[in-house]
């Protein structure tokens, strides 16, 4: 018999292992830098800058009672957070679009868990992110924060899975790469203006600013600027958050497509 | 005869996506060890099929067991061991070799070791490239392995080879004869006639949802009317005198041009019939009946029944 190698090849025995797929999604997630450019690089950056044109306007933003550094420190948390959630089409539409979610599909493995690992992976960076920025905010450019740990966390971990949550919709319901990446980068802007990247909600009037502290991205920001600063959570924007968080999971459970 | 057992049955398989019916009460069952064959024109079913029996689709209706398991019901199970190509899948751009074919590995409980697997498609060498920079031929090993390297029983193919240079392609057939070889049941999705005389043991050829014809290659084939020789005779023949030569179906004639259709050794019989007679025969042109013909009588058959059907 011309027989094969394949005849002599052992079998092994192995269950499967999540962390083979872990290992896999972390290095195509540092091949393909959306995620660690958005979440990461940019937020960096963008604090440097914050932090560069507060030391040269000393003072208070508006009435807050803070300086240009701490009013945008929790913005450019948010902001990290909103670039990891909609770097998520970016791989999951293209992997439903190119077949490899349905692929995955025919083995023993459900592609479920191929999105559990992607959520791991953007969850770790989301992390990394708010260790960097607040690091970077309070070490280098000096913000004062009086952190309630326990409210600064709810806030956190609710504005991450209300992003998320966000960003898991617009893979739902984008058929396709070529219309996901206009419609996140629409989505993204909408985010960042609404966070007040560029006007913060303390120096503009009714009706922007409420639209602002009711947006997505803007009770985020409410929610960890109150409990990173005046340690008192604001919990008209954890429950705006909730209502989000609720309202988005269900869309994106609703319409999710693994083909 | 080796009585072999039955890998897959399919019992009045129907599927429709809205209005359209693409496959229609469809029966077919496939031996274990075999390399199964469907065949059909594009939109013919064919791909519907086998994704109703790979737990892909769900089927309207019928029934379909694979190695006595429902592809619905039993669709955890019957992964392990049914090994899956699909057409037009790719995998991430910057997926490599290697981390595929063992991260594939690693959802199965009885893997083959993903090296040898590569070394023996011959894609070793390209174990650290990513997926974006490999060949045609080379994306198609690497399918062929993430279908393989749960060491499946059954192995589902579709279009395997469409899109490879030649070589590729004899090589891809080597390897599936080898696959049977190891006693994986293969069903092989082609629309390349060549491929499915050479590879497969049993051809189902399947036209508007269902199966037209279901043997063997050859007697498929066969079905075409066999041979056809055309021929000059040195002086006019009668039609009477052509009939009576064994095996002659049918008779045209152009010009001096004599044309006979028929089955078994049709040129030997006519030359020799001919000669007893005193007929000389010059500017012989043999050909026997392949599949390919059988392919365009068959589907050519099935489209006029249906459309004198549908003038009712």
């Amino acid at each position: 018999m011309s027989g094969s190698r394949l005849d002599e090849s052992t079998s092994r025995r192995s269950g499967f292992r999540f962390a083979e797929l872990l290992k896999v999604q972390g290095k195509l997630a540092l091949r393909e830098p959306y995620a660690l450019f958005g979440g990461l690089a940019l937020p960096a950056i963008l604090l440097a800058v914050f932090g560069f044109i507060g030391q040269a306007n000393p003072g208070n933003v508006g009435s807050t009672g803070l300086t240009i550094i701490e009013v945008w420190t929790p913005t450019i948390l948010v902001l990290s957070m909103i670039f990891i959630s909609v770097s998520l089409p970016n791989t999951l539409v293209r992997d439903r679009e190119i077949g490899w979610l349905r692929r995955v599909s025919t083995t023993p493995l459900h592609p479920s868990r191929l999105l559990a690992a992607q959520l791991i992976i953007d969850l770790i960076l989301a992390a990394a992110a708010i260790l960097i920025v607040i690091l970077e905010g309070a070490l280098v450019f000096g913000a004062s924060l009086h952190v309630q740990i326990l409210p600064f966390a709810v806030s956190l971990l609710l504005a991450i899975v209300e992003l998320f949550a966000l960003g898991l919709v617009l893979v739902a319901l984008m058929p396709t790469q070529t219309v996901a990446q206009p419609v996140s980068g629409v989505v993204t802007f909408g985010l960042m203006f609404l966070s007040g990247l560029w006007v913060n909600p303390a120096q503009v009037g009714d009706p922007l600013r409420t639209i602002m502290y009711y947006s997505p991205s803007g009770a985020a920001v409410k929610a960890v600027l109150d409990s990173a600063f005046n340690g008192d959570p604001s919990y008209a924007a954890l429950l705006t958050m909730a209502v989000y968080t609720v309202i988005f999971g269900f869309i994106a459970i609703r319409y999710f497509r693994w083909e | 005869m080796v009585s072999a057992a039955t890998a897959v049955t399919v019992e009045h398989l129907v599927k429709k996506y809205g209005r359209l019916v693409a496959v229609n009460d469809l029966s077919l069952s496939m031996h274990e060890g075999e390399i199964f064959g469907i065949i059909g024109p594009n939109g013919a079913g064919k791909t519907t099929t086998v994704e109703c029996i790979s737990g892909l689709r769900a089927p309207d209706s019928g029934s379909i067991a694979v190695y006595g398991l429902s592809p619905q019901k039993d669709r955890d199970r019957m992964r392990e061991f049914v090994g899956v190509q699909l057409q037009e899948s790719a995998l991430p751009p910057r997926l490599r070799v290697g981390e595929a074919v063992r991260l594939f590995a690693s959802f199965y409980s009885n893997p083959i070791d993903p090296d040898q697997l590569l070394e023996s498609l011959g894609i070793k060498q390209f174990a650290g490239a990513s997926f974006k920079s490999l060949s045609g031929g080379q994306k198609q090993r690497l399918s062929i392995a993430l279908a393989l390297v749960g060491n499946p029983k059954l192995a589902i193919l579709d279009e395997l080879t469409t899109g490879l240079d030649p070589e590729a392609r004899r090589e891809t057939w080597g390897l599936i004869e080898r696959m049977r070889d190891r006693g994986v049941t293969v069903i092989l999705v082609t629309h390349f006639m060549d491929e499915a005389e050479k590879l497969c043991d049993r051809l189902a050829l399947i036209n508007h949802g269902i199966v037209i014809a279901l043997d063997t290659p050859e007697a498929i084939a066969a079905r075409a009317g066999g041979s056809r020789v055309r021929f000059v005779p040195s002086q006019p023949v009668d039609e009477q005198t052509l009939r009576a030569i064994p095996g002659v179906n049918g008779i045209e004639r152009k010009e001096r041009y004599v044309t006979v259709t028929g089955t078994g050794d049709l040129a030997g019989s006519l030359i020799n019939a001919l000669a007893a007679i005193g007929v000389r025969v010059s500017e012989i042109d043999a050909r026997t009946g392949n599949l390919e013909d059988a392919f365009i009588k068959l589907t050519r058959d099935d489209a006029l029944t249906v459309g004198k059907e549908s003038q009712r």
